[in-house]
Parts: C-alpha cells; sequence; structure tokens
C-alpha cells in the first residue's frame, strides 16, 4: 500500500510547473538488454526538502539517481532536475549539483587538499577548502593520499567534493557506508545542516534507520518500482497504526482486558501479556490494571518502525 | 502527461573555454601525479635511453648498407623517437586511460561537471607532454654519446614528429577508450607494440627483414613515423614514409576515440 503518492497531486499532469518541485520523475523505466531496472517510477522532490531514496539492494536506487544526474540514458519516462532534462542538458545541470557516487574513486596519489582544490576549480564560486575541510573534518588529511584513506575518510572527502560547488541539490548514495556509528552520526547531523542552509539533499539509502531518522520524506524502491511514498511518519500508520502494549502478570484475568477502548486482540504468553490495539491503547490498559488492583510495573508500548514497514513492503512485492 | 525521452544523449557540450580550463586543470594534476609514480618514471625516462643506447652501440658507428648507408647509430637514435611515441600511445596512454575509468576517476570528473570533451582533451594533452618528453629524452641520450648529426631538414623532422605524436596520441585514446579495463589495455597494447618495434624500424633494418616481414611493416603506422624521421634527419631510409597513410590510420583512431567517447566518460 502507498501511503502518500505526490504523483496524484495537483499539478502532477504539468510536472514542470511548479517551481517548488526540483525533481520531476515521471513513469521512469531503464532497461539492460532484457532486465528491466527501473519500472515505471514515478515521484517529485521539493525545494529544501531532505528526501529518502529507499530500497534494498538491487531495487533500482542508484539506477535512479545516475539517470537524474545524467549519468545514465533512460529507456523511457519523463526526467526533470531543476527544470532541466539530464539527458539532452547533464553539463549544464552537473554545474548546480553536487554528488557523492557510490562507485566512484580518485588517483591513488592525489592528495586530499589537491582533490578539494582541483573540484573546487571546477566550478565557478565554489566554497572555502578550509571551511569545507573542518566541516567534515579532514583538515589533518590535506596532505595524505586518497590511496592512504580509511573507507571512513573517504566518504567524507567524497561529500566534501559533492557540496564544494554550493550545489542547489545534493544527491548522497549510500553516504554512510564505511562509516562507524559515531561518525555516521556525526554526519547526519551535517547533512541536516546542508539542508537547513538550504540544498535540497536526495538521499540514497538501504539503511532503513539512517532514513527514518534524517529524511523528512521518503520513497521505497522495490524490484525497481515504488511501493510507498510519504513521510517515515505516514508510511508507519500505513500499517494501520497498530502498537502492542506487553506487561508481566502471571494471575490476571485477561478476558475483561478484550472490552477495553481501543483493544483489538490480547494473547498470553505465560506470565506475559500482550495487547494489540490503536489510539490511547496504553492509557487505556494502564487505567483498567489500576482499577484491577494489579498496576504492571514493567507496563510498555511498542510501535511499529519504518524498518517493520519496510520489511513488509519488500515481502509484499 | 508521460513522455518519451530522447535517448540521443550528447556529451553536453560546455561553453569551449571553460571546459579547456578544465582540462588543463585536470592535465597538470595527472602530470603532478605521474611524477610521483616511480614505475612510470622508470618506463617513460629509464627504458627509453638505456635501450637506445644498448643498441645504437651493438651496430657501432660506421655507415652501413643494410642501413641505406647511414651510421647504425644514428640510425637507431633517430629511430627511437618514433619508438617513444609508439609505446606511449600504445601501452602507456591506453592503461591510463582505461585506469581511470576502470577506478570511477571518470565518473567522479563527469559527476562534477566535467564534460567529455575535457576528458578526452585532458587524456590527450596528457599524451603530448609525455610524447615530447620522451622523444626529447631518447634525442639527448642518444645525440650525447652518439654524437648525432643535426637533422637534414628540421621542418620536416618536426612535422613528422608531430604527425607520429598525434597518431599514437589518437591510437591511445581510441584504445583506452575502447578497452574493458587496464589489464585488458595492457594486455592488448603490448600485443601491437611489441610486433611493431621489432617490425616497423625498433628491430632489425629492412634490408635483412623477409619478404614476409616487409609486407606487415609497410602497414604498420610506426614504419611509416620512423622512415618519415629518418628521411627528414639523416637524408636516406628504406623505411617507408607515406604521410597520408599516418593522416588515415590517425583519421581511423580518432573516430573510434569519439565513437567511444560516451561509454568512457558515461
Amino acid at each position: 500500500m502507498t501511503a502518500t503518492t505526490t504523483a496524484t497531486g495537483p499539478g502532477a499532469g504539468r510536472p514542470d510547473a511548479d517551481g517548488d518541485r526540483v525533481v520531476v520523475v515521471r513513469d521512469l523505466v531503464k532497461r539492460y538488454g532484457a532486465d528491466e531496472a527501473v519500472r515505471g517510477v514515478t515521484f517529485d522532490v521539493r525545494r529544501g526538502e531532505l528526501f529518502g531514496l529507499v530500497g534494498t539492494n538491487g531495487a533500482g536506487k542508484t539506477t535512479t539517481v545516475e539517470i537524474l544526474q545524467g549519468l545514465r540514458r533512460p529507456s523511457g519516462g519523463h526526467v526533470r532536475v531543476l527544470g532541466l532534462d539530464p539527458a539532452a542538458q547533464g553539463d549544464r545541470l552537473r554545474q548546480r549539483i553536487g554528488a557523492q557516487l557510490q562507485d566512484a574513486a580518485l588517483p591513488d596519489r592525489l592528495r586530499v587538499g589537491e582533490a578539494l582544490r582541483l573540484f573546487a576549480s571546477l566550478h565557478p564560486s565554489p566554497r572555502p577548502i578550509g571551511e569545507l575541510a573542518d566541516e567534515w573534518d579532514l583538515g589533518r588529511l590535506l596532505r595524505r593520499p586518497f590511496a592512504g584513506l580509511s573507507g571512513g575518510e573517504r566518504q567524507r572527502l567524497f561529500v566534501a567534493l559533492a557540496l564544494v560547488s554550493r550545489p542547489e541539490v545534493v544527491f548522497l548514495d549510500e553516504l554512510t557506508q564505511n562509516l562507524d556509528p559515531v561518525g555516521r552520526r556525526r554526519t547526519w547531523d551535517v547533512v541536516r545542516r546542508v539542508r537547513d542552509a538550504g540544498t535540497t539533499v536526495v538521499l540514497v539509502t538501504h539503511d532503513v534507520e539512517e532514513a527514518e531518522r534524517l529524511c523528512d520524506r521518503i520513497v521505497v524502491m522495490h524490484c525497481g518500482r515504488v511501493v510507498a511514498d510519504g513521510t517515515p511518519a505516514s508510511i508507519v500508520e500505513s500499517l494501520g497504526g497498530e502498537a502492542t502494549v506487553r506487561f508481566t502478570d502471571g494471575e490476571l484475568d485477561v478476558r475483561p482486558l478484550r472490552d477495553v477502548p481501543g483493544v483489538r486482540a490480547v494473547h498470553r504468553h505465560g506470565p506475559e501479556v500482550h495487547v494489540t490495539g490503536t489510539g490511547a491503547v496504553l492509557a487505556h490498559v494502564g487505567a483498567h490494571l489500576v482499577a484491577a488492583g494489579r498496576p504492571a510495573a514493567d507496563l510498555r508500548i511498542e510501535r511499529p518502525t519504518l524498518e517493520d514497514r519496510f520489511v513488509a513492503l519488500t515481502q509484499e512485492a | 502527461m508521460t513522455t518519451t525521452t530522447n535517448l540521443d544523449l550528447p556529451a553536453g557540450a560546455a561553453a569551449p573555454g571553460r571546459g579547456l580550463r578544465t582540462a588543463a586543470r585536470i592535465t597538470a594534476t595527472e602530470l603532478r601525479l605521474f611524477l610521483r609514480e616511480p614505475g612510470a618514471l622508470v618506463g617513460l625516462v629509464a627504458f627509453p635511453a638505456v635501450t637506445v643506447l644498448v643498441l645504437a652501440g651493438v651496430f657501432g658507428s660506421s655507415p652501413e648498407p643494410e642501413f641505406a648507408g647511414v651510421r647504425p647509430s644514428e640510425h637507431y637514435v633517430v629511430g627511437y623517437v618514433g619508438v617513444v611515441l609508439a609505446h606511449i600511445g600504445l601501452v602507456a596512454l591506453p592503461v591510463h586511460v582505461a585506469s581511470r575509468r576502470e577506478l570511477g576517476v571518470v565518473r567522479r570528473y563527469r559527476a562534477s561537471g566535467v564534460g567529455a570533451g575535457a576528458m578526452l582533451a585532458s587524456h590527450a594533452a596528457i599524451g603530448i607532454v609525455l610524447g615530447i618528453a620522451a622523444g626529447a629524452i631518447v634525442l639527448v641520450a642518444g645525440g650525447t654519446v652518439y654524437d648525432v648529426s643535426v637533422p637534414d631538414d628540421p621542418a620536416a623532422v618536426v612535422a613528422w614528429f608531430g604527425a607520429g605524436l598525434v597518431c599514437f596520441v589518437a591510437l591511445g585514446i581510441a584504445l583506452g577508450t575502447l578497452m574493458p579495463g587496464s589489464r585488458a589495455a595492457n594486455a592488448v597494447g603490448n600485443l601491437l607494440f611489441v610486433p611493431m618495434f621489432l617490425l616497423g624500424g625498433g628491430g632489425p633494418p629492412r634490408e635483412v627483414m623477409t619478404g614476409p616481414m616487409q609486407a606487415i611493416s609497410d602497414v604498420l603506422p610506426l614504419s611509416h613515423v620512423i622512415g618519415g624521421l629518418r628521411m627528414s634527419w639523416l637524408g636516406a631510409t628504406d623505411d617507408p614514409q607515406a604521410l597520408w597513410w599516418t593522416m588515415l590510420v590517425t583519421a581511423i583512431a580518432v573516430a573510434l576515440a569519439l565513437r567511444s567517447a560516451h561509454r568512457h566518460v558515461g
């Protein structure tokens, strides 16, 4: 089920008319011989948004964003980025966007400082190198050759190169792979700052937690198709908004719980009781237990996560 | 409304001035990196210098009939200017071009708005600079040791050197863009270079080759480049020297390189 489908909203028939939409994709298809990697994908990205393209490996995410950057030719469909056709106006477009690619490298002996200076020199008004180096913790690495960088250091360098041109839209593909948990959280903070500074961010990831924590809106892709489009909360909500209240009481008669407002089902697993329901089910169950003279010390609620929904969506598809 | 995207994807030519500046910056960076590669430096400087010194020394410095009546040392020193152009064009440049694509460096440049034209121009500039440097090293090393005479026709020497340089740089870019990776480029490049070196003017003189060897030699562009250099420098050679053939090979190489450029940068 699709939580929200922006493609069918107002203006869908005139995809370039709305200046608020910096990326417009309609019925995008990409074939490699007989294989169809992208099968009629449709979505929009709005200006200033931190947008996530989420999916399992091989879902077609990277192919899609490479088409958006003009690095691959589409087999069919309609694509506009900043009002430009990436296939026909790729070089003009790439002056206005930034990209951190999943499969890219630099010459082994190129030093970090040289890379920053070289890529800055390719743009008319680049960001100051020192500022970027500080932002991405590259200051102490400026004289280190690319071959001597760790996976995380390379990743930080690539993101810095993606941002050196002051892009209007930046594409970040598997941004935090190779980063340790501390580096990952630090990177998330900087990406939020990039968005807060006005840059539209398109984040491509298979990491659902990353998408849930970072993105304003996501599209979930599976086997080349869009299977969900909306905010992380709305996609989770599309499960039906059910939550499970758990507590331990081996002697409680659980049958009256079925009549508590919001409760849909009650199950006992030994001394543990699971109550499934919607709305303020936690409050109602807690009130019932207090009224019954059996308040539970370990009363807690578990809500479905985006990962639960993601797994369900990819299995359904 | 759904429309179908036009699949005739152009490289998206950027403004010529910006493209040239971009190519110049990438070339300068790549040449700086080249100087940090010990193996590449040995290939460019030591190999041609040592080889020409050994070969030119083996056959002596007295005019010989097998060498069209010129001194063998001069025959080889002048001929090796062409040999190093062939080595750069058939081995060094294809490996460089293919490895840059293979590693994702070309994609990284492309994602930053570097157009296909700037990328190819940078590859060509690297080949030209290396070719001039290698040719100069051969002349300085060989000329100093074997006292090579001044050219008979300096303008023709420059013209033949330029023709050979353009021809082999074009072949190098064509091979590099066509080959799937650096290993294939290295294998195919050496497969082409070794017979071209042996039968195209770097090995035995044409006079002592068998008929089939001479027939093969006649179609190798290196034979004509070296023949042109020897004739314009030394005033005598048995090697073929058809400029039109060299230009035809160049034109084919340029066409192949342009045809495979999209695959290279895409």
